[in-house]
């Protein structure tokens, strides 16, 4: 099933790069890179919501599997934030000559990938149980999401003296943003799946050398 | 029937019950379906090893940690149910003081007697520095304390707001002559007022001299769990392990 | 009830006076505090035309908070530490709830009386007046302070027990605190008279917005983490 949804995936994201590169082109050219922002954005921000749910369900039901779940959330959701965060110095770089500006876009998905961060790191720090780390890190998580808003609304604070005027010209853009964000989405999900797995069976062996 | 039915009531009257209690830290099993019973003025000693499993089932039934299976009650009052009620019935005794070095003797008794809510609180601090002898320090740093001192204050705030059981972990540890007399009067009285208390210790004929009932805990389990005049106390005072693993 | 109150209470006097007779804390965030302003005051004196010195005072402020208010929140439980104290706390018939309110409340206590001693030493050294607003200050200190407390004593009981304390509460606290700052320097460089009340649009300003808006965010933000920590301690602790 995995595999499929992964050929899936790639087939979208091979798609919409080629539409993205011809039809769909925007000008000037390194606007292009919103094909990937764009997508990478959305998924970062719906891994969060993840990493939520799966903190509250663990919270409430204390099945480690939730707990591995929003792990792996975390892990996708950082590299998603990483790649957010690259493409968008990329294209400052590329628009206004300066790699990094504190400009609300900027800010926030700096914001994002260092709660991301944060997280991953208490993750592997925090001594005691492994009940009590996942514990900890389940509240962190509920802690963190919370902030994400706070994190876009604060943001509103900081002038948006760049904003691209970006608006849809033609079908094909938006046929190659959708498959992008399609594609950047089912992978992302998958990736959190076999994660997940991994986390699994890497308990479950674990527990069993214990014995 | 009829014993099903005693040892039901046994249970709902209980001055603590513990059911059917495992832990287990990560894949190390620590108690394994521990179970016991404690009547009103019941006092039993609870033996073994280092590293049985002793500390951690008085942490369990003192509300501080919580079994991965089974329950605590206190007079009927669970530990999850009811954890304020459960938490006022019991008083705690272990290694560390858990007294306020910065604090005087008597400011650390106020601070416990506002924790609990107690009522008549001057006159009981009164009467505990009394009965503790503690009097003549009441002013002094709790940090200039020795340890027999500091060991009375422990004692002190563990009785302040009257509890229906006492828990004692390892108390006669580091007491001279003394103050071991002492703790001995104290559980004694404590005990002959109503009270429920249950200790464990290194040293069994401390424990067989303060308790009736004696209990030895190995790998998790409950090896022996009798009344006093049920054992033969020579031998058990002599090697209670093997005396219990002889039994079973 | 009488004990949920009668065990507050106990909890916030006992901190307070645990902190004046043993000063575990403020003498080290006062230092530390002076050392930060002095370091950024030095540093600022290049560019010590008028325009930017609001900012690099500001950012004195600010991060001089920061970091003695983490030492402030470490305290919280670091304190408990001794004699096995912590303990004594969860055996009381006192809700997690009551413990996290009392603890937040010293925290906030202490931190106030550094704010109180660190902001007239940012004014002096960086040579700034502010007109009039006083209460406004007073305002935007107290909720930046309860920001930072609220998320601090929920992950202060925590991290005592691991080995990187201090910096492991630090990135934790930062981290979450970190949009509220933005608003709350917007907030201070107004009071500092270095920005309008109301900056609309763009430009080259460093901030847009209202002070009434910076100040209403960090209210909503104290809100949500105050209520949000709270909740959450018990789960927190619970063993």
């Amino acid at each position: 099933m995995r595999r499929w949804l992964m050929v899936l995936a790639m087939v979208m994201l091979i798609l919409s790069t080629g539409l993205g590169l011809t039809k769909g082109q925007i000008v000037p050219v390194q606007r292009n890179i919103l094909y990937v922002h764009v997508p990478n954005s959305i998924g970062a921000l719906l891994c969060f919501v993840a990493l939520l749910i799966a903190s509250v369900a663990y919270l409430i039901t204390d099945r480690p599997i939730y707990d591995l779940v929003a792990a792996a959330s975390a892990e996708v959701g950082t590299v998603l934030a990483t790649i957010l965060n690259a493409t968008g110095m990329i294209f400052s770089r590329a628009e206004w000559n300066v790699w990094w500006t504190p400009s609300p876009r900027l800010v926030s998905s700096a914001l994002l990938w260092f709660l991301y961060v944060v997280y991953l790191i208490l993750r592997t720090s925090l001594p005691g149980s492994y009940r009590r780390r996942a514990r900890v890190c389940a509240v962190f998580g509920i802690i963190a999401f919370l902030d994400v808003p706070m994190v876009y609304i604060s943001a509103r604070f900081i002038p948006d003296i760049h904003r691209p005027d970006f608006s849809f010209e033609s079908a094909w853009q938006t046929a190659a943003l959708v498959l992008s964000l399609s594609g950047t989405l089912v992978l992302a999900g998958v990736l959190l799946w076999l994660r997940t797995d991994v986390l699994r069976r890497r308990l479950e062996l674990e527990s069993q050398l214990h014995r | 029937m009829m014993n099903m039915t005693s040892e039901t009531q046994r249970s709902t009257n209980a001055a603590l019950n513990v059911r059917s209690v495992s832990k287990a830290f990560t894949a190390r099993p620590v108690l394994e379906d521990v179970s016991l019973t404690l009547a009103p003025g019941e006092a039993a000693c609870l033996y073994g090893v280092n590293g049985a499993g002793k500390s951690t089932l008085l942490r369990i039934a003192a509300g501080l940690l919580r079994p991965d299976t089974g329950s605590i009650r206190i007079e009927g009052w669970d530990a999850k149910e009811h954890p304020e009620t459960f938490r006022r019935h019991l008083g705690l005794i272990s290694h560390a003081s858990m007294v306020y070095a910065e604090l005087s003797v008597q400011e650390n008794l106020v601070f416990a007697a506002d924790l609990y809510g107690v009522s008549n609180r001057v006159e009981r601090i009164e009467r505990l520095l009394a009965e503790m002898e503690l009097t003549p320090f009441r002013h002094d740093r709790a940090g200039i304390l020795s340890r027999g001192l500091l060991q009375r204050l422990a004692i002190a705030r563990a009785l302040l707001h009257e509890p229906v059981l006492l828990l004692a972990d390892e108390p006669f540890t580091g007491l001279d002559v003394e103050a071991v007399g002492r703790l001995i009067r104290v559980f004694e009285e404590f005990v002959g007022r109503g009270g429920t208390l249950l200790m464990t210790t290194h040293d069994t004929r401390l424990g067989l001299r303060c308790s009736q009932r004696a209990v030895v805990l190995d790998k998790g389990q409950f090896l022996l769990n009798k009344a006093k005049d049920e054992i033969d106390p020579e031998r058990f005072a002599d090697d209670y392990l093997s005396y219990a693993r002889g039994e079973n | 009830m009488k004990s949920v109150w009668s065990g507050f209470r106990a909890v916030v006097v006992k901190d307070i006076v645990i902190e004046l007779r043993a000063r575990h804390v403020l003498p080290t965030m006062i230092v530390l505090g002076l050392l930060i302003v002095f370091v950024l005051r030095l540093v600022s004196e290049p560019s010590s035309g008028r325009a930017e010195m609001p900012m690099m005072a500001a950012a004195a402020l600010w991060i001089a908070f920061l970091f003695s208010g983490l030492l402030a929140q470490e305290r919280s439980f670091g304190v408990e530490q001794q004699n096995g104290c912590v303990d004594g706390l969860w055996l009381a018939p006192m809700d997690a709830g009551t413990v996290y309110l009392a603890k937040l409340t010293a925290n906030v206590v202490i931190l106030s009386v550094f704010e109180l001693v660190i902001v007239p030493i940012v004014l002096l050294s960086f040579d700034l007046r502010i007109e009039g607003r006083w209460l406004d200050l007073v305002t935007v200190l107290a909720l930046g302070n309860l920001g930072l407390s609220s998320i601090g004593t929920l992950f202060s009981a925590v991290v005592q027990l691991a080995r990187t304390r201090g910096s492991l509460l630090s990135i934790v606290v930062l981290v979450v605190l970190m949009p509220m700052l933005i608003p709350a320097s917007f907030a201070l460089l107004v009071l500092l008279g270095a920005m309008p009340d109301e900056v609309a649009g763009s430009g080259t300003m460093a901030f847009v917005g209202s002070f009434k808006a910076a100040r209403g965010y960090m209210l909503a933000f104290d809100a949500v983490f105050v209520v949000a920590c709270w909740l959450l301690f018990g789960v927190i602790v619970e063993e």
